[in-house]
C-alpha cells in the first residue's frame, strides 16, 4: 500500500463512530492530564490501559496515543496561564509564554501554542509515514543478534539522554532488567525469583511499576508540597488573535520546531521534553533580538510547542516500524497492543494495515479535534483546576489503587504499586528520571530471547556475533553515546599543546 | 542522605538477586540457560550499585541542604504512604467499599481537610468507584463486611 492509499485506507478506519470517540475520549483525557500538575501522560495511560483489554487493537490504541499528544496541548496551557507546567514537555513554554501572560497576550500565545501543536503534529503524520517503511523493510531481515544490539543501544542512549548521571541511569536500567526476568522462564518452566509465589511466577505487570513511578510518586510530591490552590487568569475570546506581526514571528519557529521534534522523537529519550529544550536554544540563537526571549518572546512559545509534539509523532516510529518502544509511554502502547493480541514488529505495516494506517490517520483527527477543542474551551479545561489538590491528589490514588487491583485482581499488584510510588518519590526528590527502568523492564524479556538465540546460533563465539556488520554498528553507536562526554571532557581538559594535531575520526 | 540510603539498598538487592542467580542453572556459553541472563544483569547491577553509592558517600552535600533535617512536608509525605499501605492491608480484611471510603476520608482529613467534607468526598468517591469498577466493569473486587 503506498503512502496516499494508506492514509486514505486509514481514514476509512480513523473516521468510524466508535474510533472516533476512542480518539476524542483519548484527547479530552490527555488535555485534561496535561493540565493537571500531578499525573502526566504516562501515569494516565497506565490508569486506562486495563479499560482498552475489550477493545480492537486499533481503537485501544487510537485512544492510548491520543492521551499521549493531547497531554501536550494541555500541558501548555497551564505553563502560559499560571506559570505551572502540567507536565514536563512544557516547562520551556512557561518561560516566555508566562512572561506573554504578564503582558496581556496570553490569548495569543495559547493560540500560537494550539496551532503550532497542530502543525507539528499534522507534520509528524507525515513524518511517520514516510519514516516507518524503511526499518521496517530493513527490520525484515534482522536476526536475534540485531534485535539484541539495537535494545542494547537504544538502553545505552537512553542512559544517556535521560538526565543525570549515566551511572544512577545503569543502576535503573539493571533493576529494570532483572524486575523482567522475575517469573515463570518461557523456555525451561522453571521459576525465577518467584520465592514461591504463584502470583510472582506470571511475572511483574508493567502497569502498577508505571502507575507506582509516575502517578503515586507525583502525588507524593503534592502531598509534600501542601495545599496550594492556583490563581488563574481569565482569558476573553476576542484576545485569542495573535496579531500579524505575531504570527510572522511564530511562522519559521514552528516549522523548526516541528522538523527538530521528530527527529529528537526517533532517538531514544525522553524525546518530549529534549526537542523543548533544543528547540527554544535554537530559536534564541539565530534570533535577530535573543535579548527579548524570557521576557515574552512569542517564538519561545511556538518552537517549543511544536517540538513537543513533534516529537510525540517522532516517538511512535520505532514502535509502529519495529515494535520496540523506546519511551515510557510508547511502551504502554506496545504493551496494548501486545494485550489485544498484536504481534508488534516490522510486518506490523504488512500485515496488520488497519492498525498502523489507522493510528497514524487517528492522530491527524485527534490533532484537529485538539486544535477545535482547547482555543474555545481553553477556560473551561482551566476549570479542572480550581479543584483542591489534596481532593484531587486523594482521588487519583484512588483510581491508581482500583486501576492496579483490577488488572488481575491481585494484592500483588497493589503492592508494587505502593512500592515503586515510594521508590519513584525517591527517584524525583533525587531528581532521577525513572524512564530506564520502565523501557529496560519492557525491553528485557525480549533482550534475554534474542541474546540466548544468538549465542546458541553461534555456538556460543561471540566473535561470530558481533561481526555481523549492523549488530557491531549499533553496539558502536550506544558505546559512543555513553563514552563521548567522558571522552571529550578527558580531551578539553588536557592542555593544547598536546592535544593531536589530528583529531581521530 | 537521602541517595546514599537508596543507593544502599540497591546493593542490598541486587546483591541478593545476584545470589539468587547463581542458585539457578546458566549453562554453557553455547546453550545458555535459565540462570545466564539474570546473572549477567545481577552482575552487572552489584558493579553498577556500588559504583553509585561510592560516588553518593564521596560527594560532599550541596551546600543549600542541611544534611539530616527534616524536610516540610515530608509528615504528609508519610501519611500519604501510610493510608496507601493502610489500604492494600485492610482491602481483603474489610472489602473495597469500606477500605475505600477510609482511605478517602482519613488520607482527605490528614492532608488538611475538613471531617464533613472528607466523608462526604469519600462516601462517594466509594460508591461512585465501586459502581464503575466492581459493576460495570466487572471487576471482582472484595465485597468484605458490608456486602456479603
Amino acid at each position: 500500500m503506498g503512502p496516499l492509499e494508506g492514509l486514505a485506507y486509514g481514514f476509512s478506519i480513523a473516521l468510524t463512530p466508535g474510533n472516533l470517540l476512542a480518539c476524542f475520549i483519548g484527547v479530552v483525557v490527555g488535555t485534561i492530564v496535561g493540565i493537571l500538575p500531578g499525573i502526566g501522560p504516562v501515569g494516565a495511560m497506565a490508569l486506562l490501559l486495563p479499560s482498552t483489554f475489550a477493545l480492537q487493537p486499533a481503537t485501544a490504541l487510537i485512544m492510548l496515543a491520543g492521551i499521549y499528544y493531547g497531554s501536550m496541548y494541555g500541558g501548555s496551557t497551564t505553563s502560559i496561564l499560571i506559570n505551572v507546567p502540567g507536565e514536563a514537555g512544557s516547562v520551556v513554554t512557561a518561560i516566555d509564554g508566562y512572561q506573554m501572560t504578564k503582558k496581556g497576550r496570553a490569548g495569543a500565545a495559547l493560540a500560537v501554542a494550539g496551532v503550532g501543536s497542530f502543525v507539528a503534529g499534522s507534520l509528524g503524520v507525515v513524518g511517520i509515514v514516510l519514516a516507518s517503511s524503511w526499518p521496517a523493510e530493513q527490520a525484515l531481515r534482522f536476526g536475534p543478534p540485531e534485535y539484541f544490539a539495537l535494545a542494547l543501544a537504544g538502553l545505552l542512549l537512553l542512559s544517556r539522554l535521560s538526565g543525570g548521571s549515566v551511572l544512577q541511569a545503569f543502576v535503573l536500567v539493571a533493576i529494570g532488567l532483572a524486575l523482567g526476568t522475575v517469573g515463570m522462564e518461557p523456555i525451561s518452566a522453571i521459576r525465577r525469583f518467584t520465592f514461591g509465589s504463584i502470583q510472582l511466577s506470571q511475572g511483574v505487570e508493567l502497569v502498577p511499576v508505571i502507575m507506582g513511578l509516575y502517578g503515586v510518586a507525583e502525588v507524593l510530591l503534592i502531598a509534600e508540597a501542601g495545599l496550594r490552590r492556583a490563581q488563574i487568569v481569565s482569558v476573553k475570546l476576542r484576545e485569542l488573535m495573535p496579531t500579524r506581526t505575531e504570527w510572522r514571528q511564530s511562522a519559521a519557529p514552528i516549522a523548526r520546531g516541528s522538523v527538530v521534534g521528530f527527529f529528537t522523537g526517533l532517538i531514544p529519550g525522553p524525546a518530549a521534553v529534549l526537542s523543548t529544550f533544543i528547540s527554544y536554544a535554537l530559536e534564541r540563537k539565530i534570533s535577530k533580538t535573543p535579548e527579548r526571549f524570557g521576557h515574552g518572546a512569542i517564538e519561545g512559545v511556538a518552537g517549543p510547542e511544536a517540538a513537543n509534539n513533534g516529537a510525540t509523532a517522532g516517538a511512535m516510529v520505532p514502535l509502529l516500524s519495529l515494535g520496540i518502544p523506546f519511551s515510557p509511554a510508547t511502551a504502554i502502547l506496545l504493551s496494548a497492543l501486545v494485550i489485544t493480541g498484536i504481534q508488534p514488529g516490522p510486518l506490523l505495516i504488512s500485515q496488520r494495515p488497519e492498525v498502523f494506517w489507522g493510528v497514524v490517520a487517528s492522530m491527524y483527527v485527534g490533532n484537529l479535534l485538539l486544535l477545535i477543542l482547547n482555543l474555545p474551551l481553553v477556560g473551561v479545561f482551566v476549570n479542572v483546576l480550581q479543584l483542591p489538590q489534596h481532593v484531587l491528589a486523594t482521588l487519583v490514588l484512588l483510581l491508581c489503587l482500583v486501576g492496579a487491583y483490577s488488572l488481575n485482581n491481585s494484592h500483588l499488584d497493589l503492592w508494587v504499586l505502593v512500592g515503586f510510588g515510594i521508590f519513584g518519590y525517591g527517584l524525583r526528590k533525587l531528581a532521577i528520571d525513572p524512564s530506564p527502568l520502565v523501557v529496560a523492564l519492557v525491553l528485557g524479556p525480549m533482550m534475554e530471547k534474542t541474546l540466548r538465540q544468538s549465542l546458541y546460533m553461534a555456538r556460543g563465539n561471540v566473535l561470530e556475533i558481533l561481526t555481523r556488520p549492523l549488530t557491531l554498528t549499533l553496539l558502536i553507536l550506544g558505546l559512543a553515546a555513553v563514552a563521548a562526554p567522558v571522552v571529550m571532557r578527558r580531551l578539553r581538559r588536557r592542555p593544547v599543546s598536546e592535544a593531536p594535531a589530528q583529531p581521530a575520526r | 542522605m537521602t541517595e546514599r540510603l537508596l543507593a544502599l539498598a540497591v546493593v542490598a538487592a541486587s546483591g541478593a538477586y545476584l545470589l539468587s542467580a547463581l542458585a539457578l542453572p546458566s549453562g554453557t556459553p553455547a546453550r545458555p540457560g535459565p540462570g545466564f541472563f539474570p546473572l549477567a544483569i545481577g552482575a552487572f547491577g552489584v558493579v553498577m550499585a556500588l559504583a553509585w553509592t561510592l560516588s553518593a558517600f564521596r560527594r560532599v552535600p550541596a551546600a543549600g541542604g542541611h544534611p539530616g533535617a527534616p524536610v516540610e512536608g515530608f509528615g504528609r509525605v508519610v501519611a500519604t504512604a501510610g493510608a496507601l499501605v493502610g489500604f492494600c492491608l485492610l482491602l481483603s480484611w474489610v472489602g473495597y467499599p469500606v477500605a475505600a471510603l477510609v482511605f478517602v476520608a482519613v488520607l482527605l482529613r490528614w492532608l488538611g481537610a475538613g471531617w464533613k467534607s472528607a466523608l462526604v468526598i469519600g462516601l462517594t468517591s466509594a460508591a461512585g468507584s465501586y459502581y464503575l469498577f466492581g459493576v460495570l466493569l466487572n471487576v471482582p473486587l472484595p465485597r468484605g463486611i458490608l456486602l456479603d
